[in-house]
């Protein structure tokens, strides 16, 4: 702590009852703080819950509250009492112009030396959560860690504070202004993944011959659940920067890459996107597309009609390992299948989604599965 | 060597005292590993020092200077007693810039090897291609080359240097993060600050581009042929170079990656007229495949450049460059090599008829046939044999196609889109024909049967 203290409580004692003073008149004691406890669990804001005990008269007291050089949201300044809350009353508080300070009026039934918890939000503090995971070499398990990032930027210094977040102990840290400090809190040596590959036809070019010297990457992801079977699953994971490694069987590591981990609750399903396979090609072709069943008005023309539409996909695996690939497809409207060669999930009215599983390559070449949708789209209005 | 990285410890500490530094040791490097990709500016740094503990708190401050690393990538793990080494906290002291200092409560003392990683920026690489052409064309001699960059203001000697070869995703740049005034940044928002952010970057990658070309100029020289080990790993090939390099900064390296003699090659000719316009594109065209006297790796993509021999005096003519995409395993490549006129492909349209007309109640045109018939003439005036694929683009999906004799035999690409394609012999001409016929209006619902 470099001893600047910039959240400052005074007490004045008024024996008489008087209007207030229009100059103020300060400090009568100091007390320091007993405890201090910062609160994370709101990502939003953070909470300074700080213990103090005030030199209270019997009748009434004035204890004066004033910040300087951090940001402190005054309607959320809250004072408890204690040790007396039956005999010790606020009764109100008030603002002075132009001034970053409140004035708490309290009524004391006797002389107290009363502990008060004062709670505030604080800006400019907060915490950040990183992940770093290795893979090992066969990338169906990583040894997960989780950080706690302090960041206190809020203009004061934290000599010792509790420091709690939403799950898990409280634990003892000190902060000084400016200062981030990063810590180990969540460590989790096997936790299984899957590897999973999608391509998104609405997404991802259809033909990488009509691309110039562009890979068409499918985007690979590894799925993580917050569950005991993982490991974890006892309190939600935050969300935060995951960076990801791999084992490289030589006692060392390579980095495969890094995602923004969302908020998972006990039981979801994480998934961070780590780059883009190159070795796995799609080429999706429409190779058929005319109008059938035209319903015609007095006039002959045509207001209605069904389409007949083919749709093949080449799916060439060029890895030297199995992977299954998660295709999706989408039809507008309403619609038929004809015939489809391969088994499909309906995701929703428009949305179907297939699991291919793709075998490793041979020295024969890739491993080519091919998708057929033959389909009609019904009832399409004539424009 | 310049050094940029320093080390300190201060032994038996029981908090953080950075404002008053008791240097004890200075360790060097034993060891460093550096992990270059080409995708994005990344690198991971590893080095491997020995430090010395003493039993109770250890702080070990470490800082850089001049580099762009990520201190958020800061990590640091003890390889020996890892058990009695608990590394409690890292702390990125207020108003120091690019200075770790880690917390640590060893049951051990004496000499411990760590192991420190970092992200990095500055340090690159990319593959490059020479292509011999035997005077027949059938063949081609392929020499792959890597060409490692440091512009990351440190000098690393004896470093162990590993390619990767693959598409990282990022959600930041590691400049970007290594320029940050705080490490983790800071919850204040400041909008003008990051424009000011932005603006440094582009002055300083126009540096960097400076440098790299100068040290093309400069550095250039070839090296000793040293082995490229290569193993794939997740999504990625990692090459992995024999032994150790000394990479000062601003100096650019030159490795073989892999040499092959005769690779078949394809001279390949394409036209388009929707793709490429009225032109011939010259295409040279091979495999990533055994038979190609390939296939073990990956080809990482890069630039080709392309020449013939053309007499028995190993004097070359320069046919031109290609850059082409990351070639997996088994997968076909095509240079392109661009437009060419000695080769020529021209579609003429030698009939136009209209049939079959249908007239709605009132009498109106409601339907119709359109048939057009084209002659194609493709001439090779090569003096080496060519194979020419000529796709015919539609403007319809109603359409039936009769060839007019057995040269250039087609196939459906897609639904407006056929494909002929054709073998020439060395100075030969082949003529083929087609009539296409596409069905309008009303005649549109006798597709389906025509088509058959």
């Amino acid at each position: 702590m470099n001893g600047k203290r910039l959240i400052l409580l005074a007490i004045v004692v008024l024996l008489a009852v008087a209007p207030m003073a229009s100059a103020r008149i300060k400090l009568v004691a100091l007390p320091e703080r007993a405890a201090t406890v910062i609160r994370l669990d709101n990502p939003n804001a953070t909470l300074i819950e700080e213990e103090r005990v005030l030199t209270l008269q019997k009748g009434l007291n004035k204890v004066d509250f004033s910040w300087k050089g951090v940001q402190i949201d005054e309607d959320s300044i809250r004072l408890d009492v204690l040790d007396h809350p039956e005999g010790v009353n606020l009764l109100s508080v008030s603002y002075p112009p132009d001034e970053a300070a409140l004035v708490w009026e309290i009524s004391s039934g006797g002389n107290y030396a009363e502990t008060v918890r004062i709670s505030y939000l604080l800006r400019n503090i907060d915490r950040l959560i990183t992940y770093k995971a290795i893979a090992d070499k066969a990338e169906t398990q990583v040894g997960l860690r989780s950080y706690l990032v302090l960041r206190n930027f809020s203009g004061e210094d934290f000599e010792k504070a509790r420091v709690l977040l939403d799950y898990g102990e409280a634990f003892e840290q000190g902060i000084d202004h400016e200062e981030t400090k990063r810590m180990l809190f969540l460590k989790a040596p096997k936790v299984p993944i899957r590897k999973i590959w999608t391509f998104d036809a609405a997404q991802l070019p259809w033909d990488p011959e009509r691309l110039e010297n562009q890979n068409v990457g499918i985007p690979v992801s590894y799925r993580i659940v917050n569950d005991a079977a993982s490991g974890l699953g006892q309190f939600a994971m935050w969300g935060g920067k995951a960076r990801i490694f791999q084992d490289d069987g030589h006692e060392s590591t390579i980095f495969l890459g890094e995602d923004n981990a969302p908020l998972v609750p006990v039981g979801e399903k994480m998934e961070l996107y780590i780059g883009d396979s190159r070795d796995i090609v799609v080429t999706q072709r429409k190779m058929k597309d005319t109008r059938i069943n035209l319903r015609k008005n007095d006039a002959g023309r045509i207001v209605l009609y069904d389409t007949d539409e083919l749709i093949t996909a080449k799916i060439e695996n060029f890895k030297d390992s199995p992977a299954t690939l998660t295709m999706i497809q989408h039809i507008e409207g309403q619609w038929d299948m004809k015939k489809c060669n391969l088994e499909c999930k309906r995701k929703d009215a428009s949305t179907l989604e297939f699991e291919i599983e793709l075998p490793a390559r041979t020295e024969e070449g890739p491993a080519v599965k091919e998708l057929s949708m033959h389909y009609h789209r019904r009832n399409v209005r004539t424009r | 060597m310049k050094r940029r990285f320093a080390f300190f410890a201060i032994l038996g500490l029981a908090a953080c005292a950075y404002g008053k530094v008791d240097l004890v040791t200075l360790p060097v490097r034993d060891a460093v590993q550096l992990t270059i990709y080409n995708s994005a500016d990344l690198t991971l740094a590893r080095e491997r020092r020995t430090l010395t503990f003493a039993e109770g708190a250890n702080a070990l401050q470490f800082s850089w200077a001049n580099t762009l690393s990520d201190p958020t990538s800061l990590e640091m793990l003890p390889r020996g007693h890892a058990a009695e080494i608990d590394i409690a906290e890292l702390v990125f002291p207020p108003r120091t810039r690019n200075l770790g200092l880690w917390n640590i409560n060893s049951e051990v003392s004496g000499k411990v090897p760590v192991e420190i990683s970092y992200l990095t920026s500055g340090l690159s690489w990319r593959a490059f291609y020479m292509g011999t052409l035997a005077p027949d064309e059938k063949t081609m001699r392929l020499q792959a080359y890597v060409r490692v960059t440091n512009n990351s203001g440190e000098d690393y000697e004896n470093a162990q240097v590993r390619l990767i070869v693959g598409k990282v995703h990022l959600l930041d740049e590691i400049a970007q993060l290594a320029r940050r005034p705080h490490a983790y940044g800071s919850p204040i928002q400041r909008v003008g600050d990051d424009w000011l952010a932005g603006r440094a970057v582009k002055k300083e990658l126009e540096v960097r581009l400076n440098l790299e070309y100068d040290a093309m100029a400069v550095c250039d020289a070839p090296m000793d042929a040293k082995q490229i080990i290569k193993e794939g790993l997740s999504e990625y090939f990692l090459y992995t170079i024999e032994g150790t390099e000394t990479i000062p900064n601003g100096y650019s390296k030159r490795l073989l990656s892999f040499e092959v003699d005769d690779v078949p090659v394809v001279n390949l000719y394409k036209f388009e007229e929707d793709q490429y316009g009225a032109e011939v594109v010259r295409f040279l065209s091979f495999a990533n495949d055994a038979d190609h006297e390939l296939g073990e790796t990956p080809i990482p993509g890069g630039v080709l450049k392309a020449y013939r021999r053309v007499d028995d005096q190993r004097h070359l003519s320069y046919v031109g460059e290609s850059a082409f995409k990351y070639i997996p395993v088994g997968e076909d490549v095509e240079l392109n090599f661009g437009p060419v006129r000695d080769v020529v492909v021209e579609p003429t349209l030698m009939n136009f008829a209209t049939d079959n007309y249908r007239f709605d109640r009132k009498g109106n045109v409601a339907g119709w046939d359109e048939q057009r018939t084209f002659e194609v003439k493709v001439r090779n005036t090569r003096d080496v044999p060519i194979q020419v694929e000529i796709r015919r683009n539609f403007e319809t999906s109603y359409w039936t196609l009769t060839q007019g004799n057995d040269i250039g035999a087609f196939e459906t690409v897609d639904v407006d889109t056929v494909k002929f394609t054709l073998t020439l012999p060395a100075r030969s001409q082949k003529t083929f024909e087609y009539t296409l016929t596409t069905y309008e209006g009303t005649r549109r619902e006798a597709w389906k049967r025509l088509a058959r």
